[in-house]
């Protein structure tokens, strides 16, 4: 897709080549006015002009503009075409021109929202968002009402980020469903949510939602400065944002979460964290966030602690073996073989034996032959899909060991850390790590363990140096605020997290009363303050 | 405003410098290495001969038993011997001969063969200590004969005979406690302690022949099998004598190293000698107090050990306390036997494999230094007298209360 091309460095007012003209104030002339536009918009086959005469004298001369398609047939028709034409004040003689377009703008018009412009630039944004523009003979100002409806995708089954217990509605393209997803779960007054229209020549707009008092000032002032910094002219997925503001640009881990779920972005929201909702795409963004946001699944919430706790553990060391199981193995089969025990290093000797390659070319063969599936997986048509499972499978697993080409651990080594990589929740981080993995097993493969360790150690300081709008990209772990760590590699019982954590650089507030641990009632009864609680707060 | 640069770049090179380190030439892959798990040293016409078993990886030897894939009939582990003046030297003419770089770190035991020992095995020792990829270890044993012989031995159940050899000696030393199993490092320093002596258990084949051919060891009765023998005495670093198997039961007691033993003994010691009943000892504490009294020390060896009857061949009802405290001091007459016939044994070979000299030097430091400087441990050690003092316990006696025999008697 076009993007900001590199060299309009120099010109930051103006880098986009669209021909911007200055703002050209609407003519008296109403034919003058249609020219314009045509001459603007040209004579795209989507675009209506009706013109409208009343049979009064003097005839109140009108042009209805629309977009087929954006707008809502039944809604032009009914509210803006019928009710304009057979309102009988209007079509009674004597009206002055000034005195219908306020009739029309105050009384008749039966749509929500009803704009006035004076404008091309104004009103031009307005036509591509579907609304029906009113041009008046013989006046400088013009109406414009909102008829928009288009067709839209309903809301599905989130595809990327499914759930056993948990909503499973997920955000759609459009951002005003979006919005109201999250309205409908944060029922406050506190939850802002303010639009911006970024991209000139896409004009995608764009929602900050957060709640007030919780996420931080600094960190609001930081999104919207460098939202209001983007000057490009297509935003056609929240990736265009994200790699727009996002702290550290050259880096492999990505220090803003998208999502799908309203829910998990809810729980973002009540955390402190601001949520973009980007029209035209369903994922939407959350930050600051910080490496271990990227570990917690908003199913976490859904389960009990326990098990919650469990699964969470299990994600860190699956990361751990997606980055780093392939240059172990090379590591220590090629350099310390002494740390095996004997009998696995016997049995994997045995069946090295007769295989070509060194290890480390073996292991590179491997994962590139994985990711070649993966990305054949997602680009092949669906009904084709299966096909994939069965050569990946059989073809590459199986016979390549049988004809001797790769070892059978092998296989196991990349097969695993390739399941691995789909444990974590967040496809984000785990699509670096699928990169770092490359590089752990180059320097496996020439400094053995020692060269993983010190790899590690550059990508420790790395990210210890990394921040998201100002957060410490490790934090509550380093800086270690021991109090935070209720929610990082374990969970704890709801009623346990009374204070919502101020990792975000909002404030440390309380979540909910203290002494919530179900008890029975004599217990109770003592100094519990019982605040029922109609809906509960669940952290996400 | 260059300083962070700098140090980000001087993080950066960190790495980099680790490459001089180690690097991509030190690797090594798997089938290149011929993984050894045992080794054998004899001297043989003033040379070193060196005998080391290499492990065949393609025919399966990782399955502990069973068919571990593989072809069956190529050999789970080959031999080759070569000769040298020095150890390092018959090593390295392995690559004469062998298509595979010997590695060392997975050997399990090393065989002393006794003209080695004979001829002395310090540089042994060294050569181990001293050597990277050498385990110190390794379990260590003397045979009587040529020991390269020892690693030609196929065995059952298991395919690779160094770790075979390894897992027969732990389990020896755990439930039945005869002898210790010597690793190398043991053997180093009970070498370099005050006593100087060490033993070392023997391996021997039970049949005059060498099973090497897989195609032999398709029996259910071996006719040739490794076992274990008697326990051999190195003083100094040459070969001193050998203890046999009840003698090495005795120095068990001796030098606390019993883990788990089988003793049996005769239930009714005032009736008839005959072992008829049989005490697994479970729990078996041995202190040893020196005593300086007036010109030679007495060793104050104190046994105590609990254990559970699993054997009874007299008439007998358990029920009675009495009984039970007869067949106690039976108990403790028999290991106080054992005691004595090693000791006997031990001071007739003059090596204080007993650790004797350890516990002078700790409870009484200042005549150890005379002893020291007058070099007199060997007559002093001739002195000593042994005063054992044993209490066993019968803890359980098993399921029944009466001897079967007893029953049947009714």
């Amino acid at each position: 897709m076009p993007q900001e091309p590199k060299k309009s460095r120099q010109t930051t007012k103006d880098p986009v080549e669209t021909s911007v003209p200055a703002p050209l104030p609407l003519k008296l002339s109403l034919e003058d006015n249609l020219q314009e536009f045509s001459r603007r918009i040209g004579s795209s086959s989507d675009i209506v002009i009706r013109h409208y005469k009343s049979e009064a004298k003097p005839p109140l001369t009108l042009a209805f503009i629309y977009i087929d398609g954006l707008v809502n047939a039944d809604t032009v028709n009914q509210a803006v075409l019928q009710s304009l034409m057979e309102n009988s004040t209007l079509n009674g003689d004597s009206i002055t021109t000034e005195a219908a377009f306020n009739l029309i703008k105050e009384h008749i018009l039966p749509v929500g929202g009803v704009k006035e412009a004076r404008t091309l630039e104004v009103l031009l944004p307005l036509l591509f968002d579907g609304y029906t523009l009113i041009l008046f003979e013989g006046l400088q100002v013009a109406l414009a009402a909102d008829t928009s409806g288009w067709e839209k995708r309903s809301i599905n089954e989130p595809t990327s980020q499914g759930v056993i217990r948990g909503p499973k509605e997920g955000f759609t393209e459009s951002l005003r469903t979006g919005t109201a997803m999250l309205r409908r779960r944060l029922k406050t007054a506190d939850l802002r949510i303010e639009e911006y229209t970024i991209g000139q020549r896409t004009g995608t707009g764009i929602a900050l939602v957060y709640l007030k008092g919780l996420a931080s000032e600094q960190v609001l002032t930081e999104i919207r400065r460098r939202l209001n910094a983007i000057n490009t002219d297509a935003i056609l997925e929240s990736n265009y944002i994200e790699e727009f503001i996002q702290d550290g640009g050259l880096t492999p881990f990505p220090t803003i979460q998208n999502t799908e779920r309203p829910d998990a972005m809810a729980g973002g929201i009540l955390e402190g964290q601001v949520g973009i909702v980007i029209d035209g795409t369903p994922f939407a963004l959350l930050a600051p966030s910080t490496f271990f946001n990227f570990f917690q699944s908003s199913e976490d919430y859904y389960q009990r602690y326990d098990i919650s706790s469990f699964l969470r553990l299990i994600r860190y060391g699956a990361f751990f073996v997606s980055m780093l199981l392939p240059a172990l193995y090379i590591a220590v089969t090629t350099f310390h073989q002494e740390m095996l025990p004997t009998t696995l290093l016997i049995s994997l000797a045995a069946q090295r034996e007769g295989v070509p390659l060194p290890a480390f070319a073996e292991a590179l063969l491997m994962e590139l032959t994985f990711d070649v599936l993966r990305e054949a997986g997602v680009r092949m048509p669906r009904t084709i899909g299966p096909a994939i499972s069965i050569v990946g499978a059989l073809v590459l697993g199986q016979a390549a060991v049988q004809a001797g080409l790769v070892s059978a651990a092998m296989v196991i080594v990349v097969s695993f850390t390739a399941i691995s990589n789909f444990v974590i929740p967040s496809l984000a981080i785990a699509n670096s790590i699928r990169l770092i993995r490359f590089v752990m097993m180059f320097i496996a493969a020439s400094l053995g363990l020692f060269g993983i360790m010190s790899f590690l150690m550059v990508l420790l300081i790395h990210m210890a140096g990394l921040r998201s709008f100002g957060v410490p990209y490790l934090s509550p772990v380093a800086p270690m605020i021991p109090r935070y760590l209720k929610d990082i590699f374990i969970r704890v019982p709801l009623w346990g997290m009374n204070m919502r954590p101020k990792t975000n650089l909002g404030k440390e507030t309380r979540r909910q009363s203290p002494h919530q641990k179900p008890q029975p009632a004599e217990d109770a009864a003592k100094p519990s303050p019982a605040q029922p609680k109609p809906q509960g707060e669940g952290p996400a | 405003m260059n300083k962070p640069g700098t140090l980000l770049r001087l993080l950066l090179c960190l790495p980099l410098l680790s490459v001089l380190l180690s690097g991509c030439w030190d690797d090594r892959e798997l089938n290149e290495l011929g993984i050894t798990s045992g080794s054998a040293y004899d001297w043989e016409d003033n040379q070193w001969k060196a005998t080391y078993q290499v492990i065949n990886p393609s025919s399966g030897a990782s399955g502990m038993g069973g068919s571990g894939g593989g072809s069956t009939s190529s050999p789970p582990f080959l031999t080759f011997t070569v000769k040298g003046r020095t150890i390092m030297e018959a090593i390295e003419r392995t690559n004469l001969t062998s298509t595979r770089e010997m590695f060392f770190s997975h050997s399990r035991i090393t065989v002393i063969g006794e003209s080695l020992a004979r001829h002395g095995i310090n540089q042994l020792i060294d050569m181990f200590l001293r050597k990277q990829d050498a385990r110190e270890t390794v379990f260590v044993f003397i045979s009587q004969g040529d020991a390269g012989m020892i690693l030609d031995q196929l065995m059952q159940m298991t395919k690779n005979q160094g770790a075979g050899i390894q897992l027969m000696i732990e389990q020896e030393s755990r439930l039945l406690s005869y002898y210790p199993g010597t690793r190398l490092y043991e053997l180093a320093m009970a070498l370099s302690s005050e006593s100087k002596s060490a033993v070392l258990p023997e391996i021997l084949l039970t049949g005059s022949r060498t099973m090497d051919e897989t195609s032999e060891t398709a029996v259910t009765d071996l006719p040739s099998r490794l076992a274990l023998g008697r326990l051999g005495v190195i003083k100094g670093d040459t070969f001193a004598g050998w203890l046999s198997q009840k003698q090495a039961f005795g120095l068990s007691f001796l030098t606390d190293n019993i883990d788990s033993a089988t003793i049996a003994f005769p239930s009714r010691p005032a009736t008839s000698d005959k072992l008829d009943a049989s005490f697994i000892l479970q729990n078996s504490a041995t202190t040893v107090h020196p005593v300086w009294d007036k010109d030679h020390y007495v060793m104050e060896v104190n046994v105590k050990g609990s254990g559970v009857l699993t054997e009874l061949g007299s008439v007998m009802d358990l029920n009675d306390r009495k009984a039970i405290s007869e067949m106690e001091t039976s108990l403790e007459q028999r290991v106080l036997e054992l005691m004595n016939n090693a000791w006997a044994e031990v001071k007739r070979l003059g090596a204080d494999v007993t650790g004797f000299a350890v516990r002078v030097h700790r409870s009484d430091p200042k005549r150890w230094k005379q002893i020291e400087k007058e070099k007199s441990w060997d007559s002093v050690f001739q002195e000593i007298e042994l005063r054992p003092q044993v209490s066993i316990e019968i803890e359980r006696t098993g399921l029944s209360n009466k001897s079967f025999k007893s029953v049947q008697q009714k």
